[in-house]
């Protein structure tokens, strides 16, 4: 049946353009097309598949100048349903180093184009808001770090040298609010505030323009804490140096991307790791997915103004912590990746160990789940808030559980199989309600799954290695490592280069994705919900801990910590 | 309902939270802490200045003496350095309370003896590295250990018969 659907694909991606259609490694497809007819390719995959079909993931940008080539554009485009990623590959239009934009089609490839126009200047040509997204506005024009010409320590003052001064004046986020109105549209100024500024403790906000207590339109920023990750790997770090560099992308689930990129080079290399060291893998993906739901559990209670339950699910959490440091050394930063396996074993004293926390763990969580939702006033303030349609979750690409809750049946466990996932049957928690109860309900499913999971994943693995021998990597092959983080898909591609090092390493968290749906649930809602609705999609929370409050009516603005507004609840904030 | 179950449940539970930094924290075996060079085994080789991922161990070459630096301030204490270090001169240890006045009691630094090379007279390894190296060659060829690389390649080809000079 597979096989069938394989070659329907591959002479439908023919029949759609496709120069050539080649498999780089099992699992993904790589499809060269003149960018010529890549509008036309993705239409006809929309149409052929249909909107829920196929899934935007992410795009690559890569400066081949170097190797006597151009720069290229890599989309690579998920089809759960044939548990396929297609490598889109389009080189640029050399004489404007453009590729058409594919964000009119799928509203997905938004933030990921524009990353690359950031970053390596290319341009894509009818793309509905070409504006910056990674840089800061008055980073100088022309200058594009992900460059291989762009040396890794060059420093912003040097740049500034000729000119001496910015190219670009700052711009205000937003220094003009258009609403409609009665009486047609209204114009409203702005006052830029943040999100660098002393009463702000992080660099990222959302704003949210009110009229009364209705969220009439919301708008996010990010991106001010880019740490130039990729540049770093890419020029000075060794292939084996690097997964300690992406289990700190993020400081809850960072070992997902270590192990997402160690999968993205063994794909690459060809590198068969040794089954219990997927095992292994697997356990402590399961570990970092149980801490991660209950540590959200805790941040969703809290910002309900229900700390005992914050308390509570922390107190439990802690267990796991325990655990995890018992089992790798470090309560987070686990460490424990080498591409080609693990550095350290499970043994039956440490298996014994999890065993018994997952026992305490599991009774402990489900007693206090079953108290917390025979309370009205939690289920009240979650029932039919924050909703995500169907439609507009597979539009804009939502992942994980967010997905899941709008009833979307997509998880990378059971659609991609990786580590070893592949040797168990994943269940996957789905709910159709779409409000922020559906995604509790999710989140509550995939913690008992986990728990399963870590149990069937202790009793099957194998005796063996942990370690694959000889590990010899090849230059200039393609790989993706995706693996299921707590928040969602999270998808690695790498380009090997030679000498131990890669040519491109380009990670997308989870929370990429999700951000991009917020706006879309805050619409129509009452303020006093937005830190639930922000919190249920589980970003980086320390992130994303400040709204600004517009009023429509004045284009009065203040900026609140998101805390605040949780405490304060809906009392006339808008007044 | 559910609100009476979790103040029973409350009540129930003893108290979790730990009197750290009054009582002292028990860190499982295993525990990735603060690294420490021991100065009597390190031979300079520089296996784990290649693999540490932060650059928190660096080499440098100060005259007669090689040395090998640990500043703790980078560390991601990850165990590379310990896993790839040929002689088990490195280790982590469970120490995890690194707060300090001084910025260098955060620096470890081991200096070692070079050779210098019996043909160019430039120094190019340890002493220690040197004498390993040596103990392990046949008999005939031992002295070549106390030669340098390029030195060594030269007479290498030259006793081969390469040599074209």
């Amino acid at each position: 049946m597979r096989r069938a659907l394989e070659y329907d694909l591959i002479s439908l991606l023919k029949s759609l353009g496709a120069e050539e259609v080649s498999e780089p490694h099992e699992g993904a497809l790589l499809v060269r097309v003149n960018w010529r007819r890549l509008p036309g390719l993705i239409q006809g995959l929309l149409r052929e598949v249909g909107p829920e079909g196929v899934r935007h993931s992410t795009c690559v940008g890569i400066d081949a100048r170097p190797l006597n080539s151009s720069f290229k554009v890599l989309h690579i485009l998920a089809l759960d349903k044939v548990r396929k990623y297609l490598i889109v590959e389009v080189g640029v239009r050399e004489d404007r180093v453009s590729v058409p934009s594919i964000t009119p089609l799928m509203p997905a490839a938004n933030w990921a184009e524009r990353e690359a126009m950031d970053l390596l200047g290319i341009r894509f040509e009818g793309h509905p808001e070409p504006y910056r997204l990674i840089l800061p506005d008055d980073w100088p024009e022309g200058v594009y770090p992900l460059r291989k010409d762009f040396p890794y320590n060059r420093k912003l003052s040097q740049l500034l040298k000729g000119s001496g001064r910015l190219s670009n004046e700052p711009r205000s986020f937003s220094a003009n609010y258009l609403v409609r109105q009665e009486e047609g549209w209204v114009r409203y100024a702005a006052v830029p505030f943040g999100p660098y500024h002393p009463a702000l403790h992080e660099p990222e906000y959302f704003e949210v323009l009110v009229e009364g207590e209705r969220v009439i339109d919301a708008r996010y920023r990010g991106f001010f804490v880019h740490r130039g990750m990729e540049k770093l790997a890419e020029s000075r770090m060794t292939v084996n140096q690097i997964p300690f560099l992406a289990e700190r992308i993020c400081g809850i689930c960072g070992y997902t991307h270590a192990c997402a990129y160690c999968q993205a080079v063994e794909a690459a290399a060809g590198i068969d790791v040794p089954e219990r060291a997927l095992y292994i893998r697997s356990i402590l993906l399961e570990i970092e997915r149980l801490h991660s739901h209950l540590l959200w559990f805790g941040v969703a209670y809290h910002v309900l103004g229900f700390d005992t339950g914050f308390m509570a699910m922390w107190r439990i959490r802690e267990e796991v912590m325990r655990v995890a440091e018992a089992l790798t050394g470090n309560r987070k930063t686990y460490g424990m990746n080498l591409v080609g396996g693990v550095r350290r074993d499970i043994d039956v004293k440490k298996a014994t160990l999890v065993l018994r926390m997952l026992e305490r763990v599991e009774r402990e969580f489900k007693e206090f789940y079953a108290h917390t939702l025979a309370m009205g006033e939690v289920v009240e303030r979650v029932k039919e808030v924050g909703i995500l349609t169907r439609e507009d979750a597979a539009k804009l690409g939502a992942v994980g559980p967010h997905a899941r809750a709008s009833g979307l049946s997509i998880d990378v466990r059971a659609d991609h199989p990786y580590a070893a996932y592949g040797f168990v049957d994943v269940n996957v928690a789905v709910q159709d309600s779409c409000d922020v109860l559906a995604r509790i309900i999710v989140r509550y499913e995939e913690v008992l799954e986990s728990i399963r999971l870590i149990r069937e994943f202790l009793t099957g693995m194998p005796e063996g290695e942990l370690m694959a021998e000889d590990v010899d990597i090849p230059p200039l092959r393609v790989g993706i490592g995706a693996t299921e983080a707590p928040r969602g898909e999270d998808v690695h591609v790498v380009v090997t280069g030679g000498g131990n090092k890669v040519y491109r390493w380009r990670p997308r968290a989870p929370s990429y994705m999700n951000l991009a749906t917020v706006p879309t649930m805050l619409k129509g809602e009452r303020l006093a919900n937005v830190p639930i609705i922000i919190a249920s999609i589980d970003p980086c929370f320390s992130c994303t801990d400040h709204v600004l409050v517009v009023d429509a009516r004045t284009g009065a603005k203040r900026v609140l910590r998101l805390s605040a507004l949780s405490e304060r609840g809906c009392g006339g904030w808008a007044g | 309902m559910g609100r009476l179950s979790i103040l029973v449940e409350g009540l129930s539970k003893h108290v979790v939270t730990e009197r750290y930094p009054y009582e002292p924290v028990e860190v499982p075996e295993g525990f990735r802490g603060k690294p420490r060079i021991d100065p009597s085994m390190c031979v300079g080789c520089g296996a784990c200045v290649n693999a540490c991922p932060p650059n928190a161990l660096s080499m440098s070459d100060e005259g007669d003496y090689r040395v090998i630096k640990l500043f703790i301030g980078r560390c991601i204490f990850c165990g590379r350095c310990e896993e790839v270090c040929p002689f088990q001169a490195i280790k982590l240890s469970k120490e995890f309370e690194l707060a300090v006045t001084d910025v260098g009691d955060l620096t470890q630094e081991v200096r070692l003896v070079m050779v210098k090379c019996a043909v160019c007279g430039k120094p190019y390894a340890t002493l220690r590295e040197v004498k390993r190296v040596a103990e392990a060659l046949p008999d005939g060829l031992r002295a070549l250990a106390y030669v340098c690389p390029q030195c060594r390649e030269l007479m290498t080809s030259h006793y081969a018969g390469f040599a074209r000079r």
